[in-house]
């Protein structure tokens, strides 16, 4: 069981104050959106989590994993994952490649490629291991691109308007497959988005930003 | 293909294709010869000297891949990419052969290298009698190509940056909990990799078939394969002329096998990296790895930059005994047999590579105009334009010096200029073409829109956006056309002297100090170049932060 904890956290850009400071609790398995127009600092925050923040910005506050502060790690051992608009699989690499590349290591090639045989057969895209990521539809795209975030074991789980360059119909069943593995999972889940449909089907806290 | 697109592009094709295409089938037509094909394999040594061209251009172009690779990654990685930017400009805008002679000056046993360390390290008074340079296996001819190619490899690399969404994919693998260094490895350089299989053939074939550091750095009795058919050509007898037409097929023949049977271990290479992707250990501890990279390609570095320093030493010492680290004095005396004639060479060195550049950037611009919105031919045309880098020399230039015997035309300063706007026109076209597809279109029509014709329109919102980029094509054009050797050879049939020529002469009857007279012209001229075209790109538009770099 984890939670992820925002303490006191503001930023500033250029002398201007995006948001003031504000404390957010998001505990195991509870999905928290965070809304606000372009321009209210969504994307800034998000960047502030994982720790890929630009340098002209001033950040204040602390980000905690349980009782960890993560604040000052690079954004590799945070151990957050993210899944952004974009699914973003490596398209040098095959679909299962980039299950691999997710996947904490351990176990030999043979033992890993069942792994990820199995968790593509149960997102019902059994034998698609071999295929190559860009002739895959994107639902299909999206549901490898959870697997490999969900593969590399994160402590807390980071959306950044992942729904958004889905047409409508995948969009609620990628959704729904989101939100069924981050509660069986028990993460702790930011969702950022503009879309007040996607923070009322989180069905947890909403945070409004720049109002 | 729109009619009014042909004309352009047509020209281009014939300035670049024709003497190359033809060329390469005079080759062809004079060289095969059966009875000259035993005569060059009956000659002494033949085997090894394949052997020693096949093996410094293989070891020679996949450490410089490696290690452009990995500098790539450390500097992208590390927040100092502008730094490894301006490390490699200068040490790809000396000339090969410059390179060549100036490490000869480092290595070799009294070289500058050994007298900055001895006697405190090495405790030698004399120069020891080692063969440092010019080695049997080849390792000085080795480093100086990794110098020069290095260099090159990093900034394609750089190049093929933009068509990679780098940053995302690099962040997409630190948040799965990969390392920077790894991430950057296995995520982004892939596909870099992708990017830059023309250029990395490049270098590839002109590390198997070079004469410019062969003859300098490679190993002697026997010397690399190019070098020996160097040495027939310019041999006064012409009767071992036919046996270096046939020899330069069987280095075409040669190079084509290494090409191919190097891909495909580039390919079975790549199987391997895939796997290390997948394996999903996440390094830590990277920082010595960084470290090391560091570290590797800083000594790279300033070995090049020790080759110029030697080169302005030797040229103008006079006694200079070792294990002295300076001369004692200094004398022109090496100066005073070339000077009579530098002047001339100068002048033919750099009314050349001027009008290279000048003619070169006319041809280029309007086509680089009219294909602006054609990314499929504008690829097409610059594989096209690239191939003269993607054959040996050797094996076409001499076609075409027989072609333009024929038509009584060799020895010309046009037809040495045609010579050089092959070998010109890829890099031009290069830089020019991609940076003008990049403006946006918009602007043109904001300009036609404000009242501007077609003239004023381009000249006040397209020209200032591709300025930067013509700038440094045309320093590019420049130092090629400086360190152009062989092609300057075959065109100008030995009657046309540049810097390169004497540069190369000189090393080849072993007068390195002579050659160093030569190199500070060769060295210095590019080095002006790109100084000042980043000059006028820094100053011009200094206080525009949108402008295209």
């Amino acid at each position: 069981m984890s939670a992820l904890t925002l303490e006191q956290v503001s930023l500033r850009i250029s002398g201007e104050t995006l948001f003031a400071p504000f404390d957010l609790h998001v505990p195991a398995g509870v999905v928290t959106s965070v809304i606000g127009p372009s321009g209210s600092g969504k994307s800034s925050l998000l960047a502030y989590v994982c720790g890929t923040l630009a340098p002209q910005f001033e950040a204040e506050g602390r980000v905690l994993l349980d009782d960890d502060d993560v604040s000052g790690l690079p954004p590799e051992r945070r151990g957050l994952g993210i899944l952004f608009q974009e699914p973003l699989l490596f398209p040098h690499l095959s679909v299962c490649g980039n299950l691999l590349f997710g996947l904490r290591d351990g176990g030999g090639r043979r033992a890993r490629r069942k792994i990820a045989d199995s968790e593509l057969a149960s997102m019902g895209l059994a034998g698609f291991g071999d295929r190559d990521p860009d002739t895959l539809s994107g639902g299909q795209k999206a549901r490898v691109a959870l697997l490999r975030v969900l593969l590399s074991k994160p402590r807390a789980l980071l959306l950044d308007e992942p729904f958004g360059a889905l047409d409508r119909d995948n969009r609620v069943k990628v959704r729904q497959l989101v939100f069924d593995e981050i509660r069986q999972r028990k993460l702790p889940t930011l969702l950022v988005t503009h879309d007040e449909d996607d923070a009322a089907s989180a069905a947890g806290p909403v945070v409004a930003l720049g109002s | 293909m729109k009619r009014r697109m042909r004309a352009g592009v047509l020209i281009l094709l014939t300035v670049s294709g024709v003497p190359t295409l033809s060329g390469l089938a005079a080759a062809l037509w004079f060289g095969v010869d059966a009875a000259s094909l035993m005569r060059v394999l009956d000659t002494p040594g033949i085997g090894l000297s394949i052997a020693s061209s096949v093996w410094t251009g293989l070891v020679a172009t996949s450490l410089s891949l490696a290690l452009a690779h990995l500098a790539v990654a450390v500097a992208m990685t590390g927040g100092w990419r502008r730094r490894l930017n301006a490390f490699s400009l200068p040490l790809l805008a000396m000339p090969h052969l410059a390179v060549g002679i100036g490490l000869a000056l480092v290595l070799a046993p009294s070289g500058l290298l050994l007298r900055l360390i001895s006697p405190a390290v090495t405790g030698l008074t004399e120069p020891p009698d080692w063969l440092s340079v010019q080695d049997p296996y080849g390792l000085s001819l080795i480093a100086g190509l990794v110098v020069k190619e290095t260099a090159f490899l990093v900034l394609v690399l750089f190049a093929a940056l933009t068509q990679v969404p780098a940053e995302r994919l690099l962040l997409q693998a630190r948040l799965l909990g990969y390392g920077r260094l790894k991430a950057w490895l296995v995520a982004v350089a892939p596909l870099l990799q992708q990017q830059i299989r023309l250029p990395l053939a490049a270098v590839l074939v002109f590390g198997l078939t070079n004469v410019e550091m062969a003859i300098p750095l490679g190993p002697d009795l026997p010397p690399t394969f190019s070098v020996m058919l160097w040495r027939w050509f310019v041999d006064a007898d012409p009767a071992i002329h036919v046996q270096a037409y046939t020899g330069t097929l069987l280095l075409l023949f040669v190079t084509v096998l290494t090409v191919v049977v190097a891909s495909r271990a580039g390919r079975a290479f790549g199987i391997l990296w895939g796997r290390w992707a997948e394996n999903g250990s996440r390094l830590r501890g990277e920082a010595t790895a960084r470290g090391a990279v560091g570290a590797f390609v800083s000594s790279v570095w300033i070995l090049g930059m020790m080759a110029l320093l030697a080169i302005l030493l030797r040229s103008a010492a006079g006694v200079w005994r070792f294990p002295d680290v300076l001369p004692a004095s200094a004398a022109l005396s090496s100066w005073s047999g070339v000077l009579p004639g530098a002047g001339n060479v100068a002048g033919t060195t750099i009314l050349l590579a001027a009008a290279t550049t000048l003619v070169g950037v006319i041809l280029v611009l309007p086509v680089a105009e009219q294909l602006r919105r054609d990314a499929a031919l504008r690829s097409r045309l610059g594989a096209w334009l690239f191939l003269p880098l993607l054959l040996p020399q050797m094996t076409f230039l001499f076609g075409v010096q027989v072609l333009l015997a024929y038509f009584g035309l060799d020895g010309t300063f046009p037809a040495v200029l045609w010579s050089h706007l092959i070998f010109a026109l890829p890099y031009l076209w290069g830089l020019l073409a991609p940076a003008r597809a990049a403006i946006d279109p918009r602007y043109l029509s904001v300009a036609r829109t404000l009242g501007a014709g077609p003239a004023r329109a381009w000249l006040t919102s397209t020209m200032p956006l591709i300025l930067r980029s013509t700038l440094l094509g045309m320093a590019l054009a420049f130092s090629v056309s400086i360190a152009l050797y062989l092609p300057t050879l075959f065109a100008g049939a030995g009657r046309i002297a540049t810097a390169a020529t004497e540069a190369a002469a000189a090393a080849g009857s072993g007068t390195l100090r002579l050659a160093a007279v030569h190199g500070i012209l060769l060295a210095v001229l590019p080095l002006a170049a790109f100084t000042g075209a980043y000059a006028a790109g820094a100053v011009l538009f200094r206080n525009r932060r949108g402008m295209p770099r």
